[in-house]
């Protein structure tokens, strides 16, 4: 328990004036709160107005909270170029890491967990130092061995670049869960008979549930979100939509209507995600780090 | 259990993560070494790359532009994790306790993580325009000066930090929190008890107990404040001057703008083993695969 | 073949050849393409913007289908390299470059010359007219062989159709000039001593300016440098832009960065205009594509209150000259439909429909048109003026100009626009990495 700033322990406080100081703490906890929170949508609400704006009130020097709305901008992003192309190899590449990802991390980290081989400690070590590699350091040398696999500018191209990138974490992150697993329940499939694959399967994975929901939207956020490496390696039939957002840039200013428009479009997916499952994406960041 | 499973098993359970990782990861740092030793410009064809040995190493590494860039990386990171474990802890010192309705909060504060970079640094690029930003809006109304954000070198900087900070304080928080809720509250009554005041209870028991958490939250944002280019892409591009020049940023426009895939490749082996040596770091504080198996 | 049909055909050769059946010919032109489609590669730039919106008009005349590749100006080029240097075709068929990248890309043979399309009789339309093109704008966009690699003269052959060119006009604030009984500024003097002036008694800005640190402060000193006689590069390719004409124009913008509205420091392309279009500055001294947005009240706050002059001149008259040229890269596997497209939107019909929706012009006729004299009656006299004045060698378009642009000369002006250090010590200093680069290029020996 925290005892109240100033108050020495081991005198005992009057009820009035702790409750007072009660309702002053718990009084300033929320404002802080309601601070944070507020800091922390304000920008998002930004762009979303911005995107509700005309040019003429977006270039006009004084920002204003309320305006005429209009949907011009949505409507031009929508109409405009190849936004359903986009949008449709967003969901493509999104949807295939994620399940790639899954499935070969699942297996690999069990795999790290419970079974001894040569070649576990390099692996686990890789993985843990993989972990970290900056998409800029990836850059050049996809783009080069990708062109030279003749397969840049296509949608597996991309993935496989995703699922690579998000192998590591989403092992590291199962493998912690599968850690905490207790090994009687596997045991006790195996001498029911279940071979070392279906103990795998009928009992480890429905237990993983909760982390493969966490490790699953970790990489559904990034294959979505990705730019720079999905701007190298696609070309116009297999752009993304962050690629594609770049087009709103133009060699004499920012479209920012249409821009913002796109943003929300595409941020969009992840806020629904955080909203439905915030509790899965604590879960995943905190897994590991703190032993329970 | 290892001993009734057949010898190959474990390698299939780890083949195609492995063979991916392979691919995708482990052999592009070995082509971009390679590449390193080379001067090819983009567009050429492989053939007419010249070999040039450790002609480009020498050349970026005496660069002033590169050091610049890394010290500027170098700043940016230690300046934004030092405001965000700062706020990070405090907050979740502040709202250890319980609070009703934290749910909700949590889930806002998670928003911020979520949303797409490149969006991330739009909106802020916005925000902070010199001529039409609502932060300059909100400081003229309340009879500051605006100021030239993204056009001043120390600004643009700041810049960067604060859209950083934004997206990432919640995540100290979080972590802390966690780890806070983790704390066996006996100890901090004992504490109490022997006669600890509110400041030592959290420095010298709290603080103490959950420093494996804090260095891990700490090393990761090390490793992820590196890793950052898409905000800064869009935001500034490196500007005004290199006062924004992330490293990752320097190799990007090494590669695309200035077309040279060497002095790219050059400068990503060195951001790689800047962040070999952080992620070390972080194995040395805490390996989760060592002392589990035999 | 019966008598009849020998007629026929007899009569419509002999008559065919040389009446005017433009229609007819025209047609014959693109049947053969009827059904094909031609991928453009283009960027995102307002007077695309304008072409675009031709797209349909010349599918349904010519039956030749059109695939967008619009991209960001930034990653324009490296795809534009990649996809025409794959060995058995590539995804483009017409490209729009930066004139800048005329010289590599012939260099690497990655673009057509012009001429055999022009010469294919199957393929030209003799209405084309390559001299109607504004000449300034043909001889920059267009030509490489010639002297220095870039310049018209012996050697220079065309390898494109400029398309989104443009130069720089003066724009001023007709109303701010005439309160204070002021002229149009035609020198350079007149328009610093006007700067001076306004700024001390409207308390607004001078002359606004790009200055952010690499090409836009370079662009900006470049502005200066040709009307004062300076050079980047000499004729043997030694660094001529310390010499007095380069030191005097760096401290002119200096002048002008001191005189004018705050912040010009980071001001890139879209700071620099907008700080003219909402009031900010007296003076615009830069590309014509201001004059869409300055008649746009969603833009402009100073719609109505504009005037404008050619480029003011020091030593010499000399405009900027620069933009975009259509080309069709050697990989492509329609390049007589890809030749067919850049003719027809290059033309004087479709030029002057896109001049009257507010792209750039690109020919003389359209120029000296009527109708776009009545639609824009401030602009186009002027438009005109400055047109005669551009000057092919504002630049050099060598494939090293982007690297000394943004890392070397573009590194030493902000020092010099801040105060610093002097322009002399400043641009002397960089003169060994200037050199040092046309030397690893093999043009200075």
């Amino acid at each position: 328990m925290t005892a109240v700033a100033g108050k020495k322990s081991g005198s005992a406080p009057s009820v009035a004036s702790t409750r007072r100081s009660m309702d002053w703490m718990a009084l300033l906890r929320y404002a802080l709160l309601l601070m944070f929170s507020a800091l922390c949508l304000l920008p998002i609400l930004i762009l979303a107005l911005t995107a509700l704006k005309t040019e003429a009130q977006i270039f006009d020097t004084k920002w204003s909270w309320f305006f005429a709305p209009t949907m011009a901008n949505f409507t031009a992003v929508v109409e405009e170029g190849n936004i359903v192309r986009n949008l449709n190899n967003s969901v493509i590449v999104s949807i295939a890491a994620t399940v790639l990802t899954l499935v070969f991390g699942t297996l690999a980290a069990y795999g790290l967990a419970r079974f001894d081989f040569i070649g576990r400690r390099s692996f686990g070590y890789a993985t843990l130092l993989l972990r970290t590699i900056p998409p800029a350091v990836l850059a050049v040398p996809v783009f080069v061995i990708w062109a030279g696999w003749h397969i840049n500018d296509t949608l597996f191209g991309v993935t496989l670049i995703y699922v690579a990138l998000n192998l590591p974490f989403t092992i590291w992150l199962l493998y912690g869960f599968i850690e905490q697993l207790p090994e009687e329940l596997e045991e006790a499939a195996a001498i029911d008979g279940c071979g070392p694959f279906g103990v795998f399967w009928r009992v480890v994975l429905p237990l993983l549930a909760p982390g493969m929901a966490a490790a699953a939207i970790f990489t559904f956020r990034l294959a979505w979100n990705e730019f720079i490496l999905s701007f190298i390696l696609t070309n116009r039939y297999t752009r993304t939509l962050p690629a594609s957002i770049s087009n709103y840039i133009t060699d004499t200013g920012v479209e920012w209507g249409k821009i913002s428009a796109a943003g929300v479009l595409i941020a969009l997916p992840p806020l629904i995600f955080t909203f439905v499952a915030a509790k899965r994406i604590i879960a995943g960041l905190t897994a590991g780090a703190v032993k329970g | 259990m290892s001993s009734r499973v057949a010898s190959h098993v474990p390698y299939v359970y780890i083949a195609p993560a492995a063979l991916i990782t392979l691919a995708g990861l482990l052999y592009p740092i070995v082509e971009a070494t390679k590449l390193s030793f080379f001067d090819w410009g983009m567009g050429t064809p492989w053939e007419s790359a010249r070999f040039v040995g450790f002609e480009a190493f020498a050349s970026v590494l005496s660069n002033p532009h590169v050091w610049t860039s890394v010290g500027i990386t170098m700043a940016f990171v230690l300046i934004s994790i030092c405001v965000e474990m700062t706020l990070g802890i405090g907050l979740a010192l502040l709202l250890e306790k319980p609070v009703r309705g934290m749910r909700i909060f949590r889930t806002i504060f998670v928003l911020p993580m979520m949303v797409a970079p490149i969006c991330v640094g739009l909106v802020w690029r916005y925000i902070f325009d010199a001529q039409f930003g609502p932060l300059n809006h909100f400081l003229t109304s309340i009879g500051l000066a605006p100021q030239l954000w993204l056009a001043d070198p120390l600004l643009a900087f700041l810049a960067i930090v604060v859209t950083d900070v934004w997206q990432w304080t919640a995540f100290v928080f979080i972590m802390v929190l966690a780890a806070l809720q983790g704390v066996d509250a006996s100890v901090t009554e004992a504490s109490r008890i022997d006669g600890a005041n509110t400041w030592q209870q959290i420095w010298l028991v709290k603080l103490p107990i959950i420093k494996p958490i804090l260095i891990v939250t700490l090393l990761m944002r090390m490793i992820d404040g590196f890793r950052g280019l898409e905000v800064v892409y869009v935001m500034t591009f490196g500007g005004p001057g290199l006062s924004t020049e992330l490293l990752s940023l320097h190799i990007y426009k090494a590669a695309f703008v200035s077309q040279q895939l060497g002095q790219a490749s050059v400068l990503s082996i060195l951001l790689l083993a800047i962040m070999t040596v952080l992620s070390l770091a972080i194995l040395r504080t805490g390996n989760p695969l060592a002392a589990r198996r035999k | 073949m019966e008598r009849r049909d020998f007629v026929k055909i007899a009569g419509a050769t002999v008559f065919g050849a040389g009446l005017p059946f433009a229609g007819i010919t025209a047609q014959d032109r693109y049947a053969k393409y009827r059904g094909q489609t031609i991928v453009i590669n283009y960027p995102a730039h307002p007077h695309y913007d304008q072409a675009e919106k031709l797209f349909a008009e010349f599918t349904a005349e010519t039956g030749i289908r059109i695939e967008r590749d619009k991209l960001q100006y930034l990653r324009m080029k490296d795809r534009q390299v990649l996809e025409m240097g794959k060995p058995g075709g590539g995804d483009y068929d017409v490209i729009s470059y930066v004139v800048m990248w005329k010289t590599e890309y012939v260099a690497k043979k990655l673009i057509e010359p012009m001429e055999p399309f022009f010469a294919n009789a199957a393929l030209a339309d003799p209405a084309w007219d390559q001299r109607d093109i504004i000449t300034g704008y043909w001889e920059n966009i267009t030509l490489v062989g010639g002297p220095m690699g870039y310049l018209p003269g012996p050697g220079a052959k065309p390898y494109g159709v400029p398309f989104g060119a443009e130069t720089s006009v003066l724009g001023y604030r007709a109303d701010l000039l005439q309160k204070h009984n002021l002229k149009p500024p035609a020198t350079y003097d007149e328009l610093l001593s006007a700067c001076r002036l306004l700024k001390d008694k409207e308390g607004i800005g001078g002359l606004t300016s790009r200055g952010q640190t690499g090409h836009q402060v370079t662009a900006a000193w470049l502005m200066h440098l040709a009307p004062y006689g300076g050079l980047v590069y000499d004729s043997k390719w030694r660094a001529a832009f310390a010499r007095p004409e380069g030191v005097r124009a760096a401290e002119v913008l200096r002048e002008i960065v001191e005189m004018g509205p705050a912040g010009i420091p980071a001001y890139g392309f879209g700071e620099m205009q907008n700080a003219f279009l909402q009031g900010q500055s007296a003076f615009y001294l830069d590309t014509l594509a201001i004059f869409g947005p300055a008649q746009d009240p969603a833009k402009s706050k100073i719609a109505g209150k504009i005037g404008y002059a050619p480029h003011p001149m020091a030593a010499r008259k000399a405009g900027m000259t620069g933009g975009f040229g259509l080309a069709i890269p050697r990989n492509s596997k329609n390049k007589e439909a890809a030749f067919l497209f850049i003719q027809w939107i290059t033309s004087k019909q479709s030029d002057k429909k896109i001049a009257l929706s507010g792209g750039n012009a690109n020919r003389w006729s359209t120029v000296n048109d009527a109708d776009l004299a009545r639609k824009y009656p401030i602009e186009t006299p002027v438009l005109r003026e400055a047109l005669k004045i551009a000057d092919p060698n504002w630049r050099p378009l060598i494939p090293e100009w982007d690297h000394v642009s943004q890392q070397i000369i573009g590194q030493a002006l902000p020092s010099i626009i801040t105060g610093k250090s002097s322009a002399k010590s400043a641009l002397e200093g960089v003169i060994g990495p200037a050199e040092d680069v046309v030397r690893k290029a093999g043009l200075l020996t």
